[in-house]
């Protein structure tokens, strides 16, 4: 799909993307908690006043507040009007403007993302790499033992136990919040060993298929070293299908991070989707799963440059 | 916190702990569950009123009896419907304005205006009359002032408003003025200086909202929180085993009760709602689930609202016989898988609950288990909290279970009214009314002289055991763990604030 | 240093084993409650997180259910869960992105223009939103999961496909007068094969944990089913008292995962 020349054409194909993704997440969004069973002006007033103050006559002073009982088609025309102006509401719960409310969590969940993949990429490659490299070897067989018990120990259950041993027996790190950069290195590690669980295995795949590729048996007899074949066919292919895991991989980690964040009091996006669903709060909803589904846009775009500039054979495939 | 942040880079790679010692003298951390959304009164009082951001009129000492806030002193005119509150002098707010009768009446009139605690009274006027805020209602409510010592009610300065009326800061007159504010998850507040009372001692006070349990237990036994509130059974008897901190468990006028639909042909006897009633073990869930045997609700209301709670009332009891017994006698017969049927309707209920409470789906489970032994068909829906009212309000809602706080105030009588009153409540009575009942509560309403409550009390009480519109299961206890060489702690048995301008570390 | 090339015969071994497990994991799914013919809802409140005894093999819950029985009932809910979810993912993810490469074009940029929405629309707003449309539903979790995980097949798929189809031994081929599926099966699917399978066998662990996490955020089964994901959330809170309880469901589920590796993962491109 894309050419040397057009890198332009990527940029343009991934704008529209954005576009159309910011359509289809508002409409998608807006029709589904439309869907829901249950009174909007009740789970509102819920998220509002908490269970010791709500009650039926909150709920109305919310329905009436917010104009719940205009048609759903008129709500719908205003948010993708206030869209094209770059307006994102205000939260039905917290009155405050919804974008304000994004600034902060998109940035507090990125930044455990991004830490997230970086931890799970110095874990994972090293370790697939050299399990790649003699497949069935004793060190494949006890990653892939390690990777199928991290896979399986729900992300919760991973928190708590790092936690304990790091912060609680060691006493090297807090055991949560945000205030300080030392409270990012176990949310990050949390998820990190999670991801690092499958991403190791792609790399070792990855590195063992290039290893036994014909162009690697050819340039051995072209008479290059074995340590000159690694670094300049094996993990040239291997990095591809890599990189390309890890776009995958951004769109479940960048929601993946509600468990963490929960575990860790770590205030997030994923924690504010599930709360604004919860609370019928379309308008957070919606800003949220845009903000999320843009994300997803510009990370990707991020990786198609990296793919374009590493693989030589994509410029000239259409 | 940016000195605090900057010795933590510096002493990177030495014990967290030994900083905390070192540098952290007068900084204190609480962590909680609740999450602070905005800086609303009526949505996020709570929070500014725990950590004395914020202050009431009227205020109340940890036994409950009510003493002078922010107003020094209120009388009721003798017909009962006006109260004057005098509003103290040389107050000021931590922008350093100062608190006048007008914007003492403005903040009451924005509170009554949004959903909390001043709904309960039947008020007609706020408004202020010289140094006196003066409240005027449509019939007698002795318990007014009671009410103006919740979160709801609390004083915030007029440049914490915008023109729309939305509040954009938290400033008040409390002890501790607002630093940093990152909703949902924390707030820091600094000493303010110029307080009118007791200065506090510690500088900083850190609030962490940690939604799990689990955690908080972890942020306690580490000495990461200083103060963590509501732990969980196995958190604090884990706790409780641990040198550094101290674990305490208060009675407080919470109640996991199950409101029972009384228009449903299911349960419209008393008899149907009394064998409910005798197929539940509490005992065992006071035991296996909360953890606190001795917090099994034998009635409604729990020792620790004394003037409420009866010791000539027969106790719930738990009695499979009994209860297998009333069921027959209103014509239900068992089928061939066990559950009860009669004219061909099966004795199925849906119960409604919600997570935010972790024990509550537990005792839903408890329940369900519970009540197949005597052929009655549970099934559990766990979701938002909004179903109850919602349910109540079209009718649709069988049976649910919550805990509900008869201690938001110090005088439970409006939360009681509400509750039990006449069409009953979203939190109370369903399809169930009691007119002598409602009248009691009326005449309750109208005195705060205990000595002419006392028979109306007892009538109240003693209805709602027969008639059982509501089926108590167990009582709360309020579970705190403060580390040690904390002084001045005490807890709140009604939940209502830190008292952090008490609190200081001790010297080692 | 040849890395291909393994002992074909400890292979086969480890393959075994792999199919065995599966087979034994299915019988007790099947048999194991009526076997053991103990009630996995029934409580006993005085007797809470025991460990293991002769009357409980593995001791019981927090609510004094018995361990065994509902590991054993939660095994058929979270075992189709998983093979379900895996299958209806893998199945047109793996096709439509043959498709796509295949084709290339409009083909291809239709396919991933639409994969790319749905992988922009955050997983956890729809698996969320079916589970709110239908509360205490099974299916609407697992629709919602397998909705979400079929992008990664897909990917996966084209990626790779892209590279091998232009590889000159598939040129080759094409010139011999080879048809697409003699090339699909000869040249793509031995390719692409293991890392796919890779993805799987752990994609049978991510719908479990998933459901797990969903559970997590008070989303998900109704009291009193039994389901591994489900029994991981509630037996948490235990986890410093009595942290065999929790450890049970976790190690049935690296069990499972390992049989499938076992069974599939050590499959070479030849």
């Amino acid at each position: 799909m894309i050419r040397s020349s057009g890198l332009w054409s990527a940029l343009a194909g991934r704008a529209s993307q954005a576009v159309l993704v910011a359509v289809v997440v508002g409409v998608v969004s807006f029709s589904m908690m439309q869907a829901l069973p249950g009174d909007s002006a009740y789970r509102i007033a819920a998220g509002r006043y908490g269970y010791d103050m709500m009650d039926a006559a909150s709920a109305d002073v919310v329905r009436t507040e917010l104009g719940l009982d205009k048609p759903t088609s008129v709500q719908l025309a205003n948010w993708l009007g206030s869209l094209a102006r770059l307006d994102l509401g205000k939260s039905a719960v917290t009155g405050n403007a919804v974008a304000d409310e994004l600034k902060v969590q998109l940035g507090h969940s990125l930044l455990l993302a991004g830490a997230g993949i970086l931890v799970s990429l110095i874990i994972a490659v090293p370790i697939g790499i050299a399990a790649g490299l003699r497949p069935g070897g004793a060190l494949d067989r006890i990653t892939l033992g390690a990777s199928i018990v991290l896979r399986a120990v729900p992300a919760f259950a991973l928190g708590v136990l790092l936690m304990l041993a790091l912060a609680v027996h060691i006493k090297l790190l807090p055991v949560a919040g945000f205030q300080s950069p030392k409270h990012l290195i176990l949310p990050a590690l949390t998820l990190g060993l999670g991801l690092a669980a499958v991403s190791s295995r792609v790399v070792r795949d990855a590195v063992s298929e290039a290893m036994a590729a014909d162009w690697q048996l050819f340039s051995r007899t072209k008479g290059l070293s074995s340590g000159q074949t690694l670094r300049r066919h094996v993990l040239r292919n291997a990095t591809l299908p890599v990189i390309a895991y890890i776009g995958v991989q951004l769109a479940y980690v960048i929601e993946g991070v509600v468990i963490v964040e929960s575990v860790f009091a770590w205030p997030g996006i994923g924690h504010a989707l599930v709360h604004a669903i919860f609370g019928r709060d379309v308008a957070m909803v919606q800003g949220t799963a845009l903000a999320l589904g843009l994300t997803y846009v510009v990370l990707n775009l991020i990786i198609d440059l990296c793919c374009h500039g590493i693989d030589p054979r994509r410029r000239s495939i259409t | 916190m940016l000195k605090a942040l900057a010795l933590t880079m510096v002493a990177t790679g030495m014990l967290t702990s030994q900083i905390s010692i070192a540098a952290d003298k007068t900084q204190l951390n609480i962590s909680s569950p609740w999450e602070i959304a905005s800086y609303e009164p009526s949505v996020s009082g709570f929070a500014f009123y725990r950590l004395g951001v914020m202050e009431t009129l009227v205020d109340a000492t940890v036994e409950g009896v009510l003493e002078p806030g922010l107003a020094t002193a209120w009388e009721m005119s003798d017909d009962g419907l006006s109260w004057r509150f005098s509003l103290r002098n040389g107050v000021s707010f931590h922008d350093g304005s100062p608190l006048t009768a007008q914007i003492a009446a403005a903040a009451l009139q924005r509170a009554f205006a949004n959903p909390g605690m001043l709904k309960k009274a039947p008020i007609s006027a706020i408004e202020a009359d010289q140094d006196d805020v003066v409240i005027s209602l449509d019939r007698p409510f002795a318990a007014l002032p009671a009410l103006l010592t919740h979160n709801t009610t609390v004083i915030a300065a007029p440049a914490a408003i915008n023109e729309d009326g939305a509040h954009i800061a938290a400033i008040g007159t409390g002890p501790f003025a607002v630093d940093t504010f990152t909703p949902p998850q924390s707030l820091d507040v600094k000493r303010f200086e110029d307080y009118w009372g007791d200065k506090a001692q510690l500088e900083k006070v850190s609030y962490l909202a940690a939604g799990r349990a689990e955690t908080r237990a972890l942020l306690a036994e580490s000495g990461d929180a200083d103060l963590v509130f509501s732990l969980d059974p196995s958190g604090y008897a884990r706790l409780t085993g641990i040198d550094s901190v101290e674990t305490r468990a208060v009675p407080i006028p919470r109640v996991v009760a199950l409101k029972l639909n009384a228009g449903h042909s299911f349960l419209e006897d008393p008899r149907a709602r009394n064998a409910l009633s005798l197929a539940i073990d509490r005992i065992g869930i006071a035991t296996a689930i909360t953890r606190f045997p001795e917090a099994t609700a034998s009635q409604l209301f729990p020792p620790a609202l004394d003037q409420w709670h009866s010791k000539e009332l027969q106790p719930l009891k738990q009695d499979i016989e009994a209860a297998k017994a009333l069921l027959a006698e209103l014509g239900w017969v068992a089928g061939d898988d066990g559950i009860l049927s009669r004219n061909d309707e099966r004795f199925s209920l849906l119960l409604r609950t919600f997570p935010d409470r972790p024990e509550l789906p537990l005792i839903a489970a408890a329940l369900q288990a519970q009540w197949r032994e005597i052929g009655v068909e549970l099934n559990i829906s766990v979701s938002s909290y909004s179903e109850i009212p919602a349910g109540h309000k079209d009718g649709s809602l069988h049976v649910a279970l919550y805990a509900r706080n008869y201690g938001l105030t110090p005088d439970p009588i409006g939360t009681v009214l509400q509750d039990f009153g006449p069409g009953g409540g979203d939190w109370g009575a369903m399809n169930w009314e009691n007119t002598e009942v409602a009248q009691a509560l009326q005449a309750i309403a109208a005195t705060d002289d205990q000595a002419k409550r006392d028979a109306d009390i007892a009538t109240v009480v003693k209805t709602l055991q027969a008639e059982l519109p509501l089926i108590p299961i167990v009582w709360y206890q309020h579970t705190v763990s403060v580390a040690k060489g904390l002084q001045g702690y005490v807890v709140d048995p009604l939940e209502r604030k830190y008292r952090l301008n008490n609190i200081s570390w001790s010297a080692e | 240093m040849l890395p291909t090339a393994p002992q074909h015969n400890g292979l086969s071994v480890a393959r075994l084993i792999g199919y065995s497990l599966l087979a034994g994991l299915a019988l007790c799914a099947v048999k194991g409650p009526d076997l053991i013919g103990i009630d996995p809802a029934r409580q006993s409140l005085m007797h809470t997180l025991q460990g293991p005894s002769a009357e409980h093999w593995l001791g019981t819950d927090h609510l004094g259910r018995d361990m065994l029985a509902r590991l054993l009932s939660g095994a058929q809910l979270s075992l189709a869960l998983a093979a379900l979810s895996v299958l209806t993912a893998a199945l047109p993810g793996t096709l439509l992105g043959i498709l796509a490469s295949w084709y290339g074009g409009w083909t291809e940029r239709l396919l991933t223009l639409f994969a790319d929405a749905v992988l922009a629309l955050p997983g956890l707003l729809l698996v969320l939103m079916l589970a709110a449309i239908s509360p205490g539903s099974w299916w609407a979790l697992y629709a919602g999961l397998s909705l979400t995980l079929w992008v990664e097949y897909f990917r996966y798929t084209r990626q790779r496909s892209r590279v091998i189809l232009s590889e000159p031994s598939v040129e080759a081929s094409r010139l011999l007068g080879f048809g697409a599926t003699h090339i699909i099966k000869r040249h793509l699917l031995p390719e692409i094969g293991p890392g796919l399978l890779t993805i799987a066998a752990f994609g049978a662990a991510t719908a479990v944990t998933a459901v797990a996490a969903l559970g997590f955020v008070s989303v998900g089964i109704r009291p009193p089913t039994a389901e591994w994901g489900v029994m991981m959330t509630q037996l948490l809170p235990y986890w410093r008292e009595a942290p065999f309880l929790i450890l049970q469901p976790v190690l049935c589920l690296v069990v499972t995962v390992l049989a499938l590796h076992l069974s599939v993962g050590v499959r070479r491109p030849t």
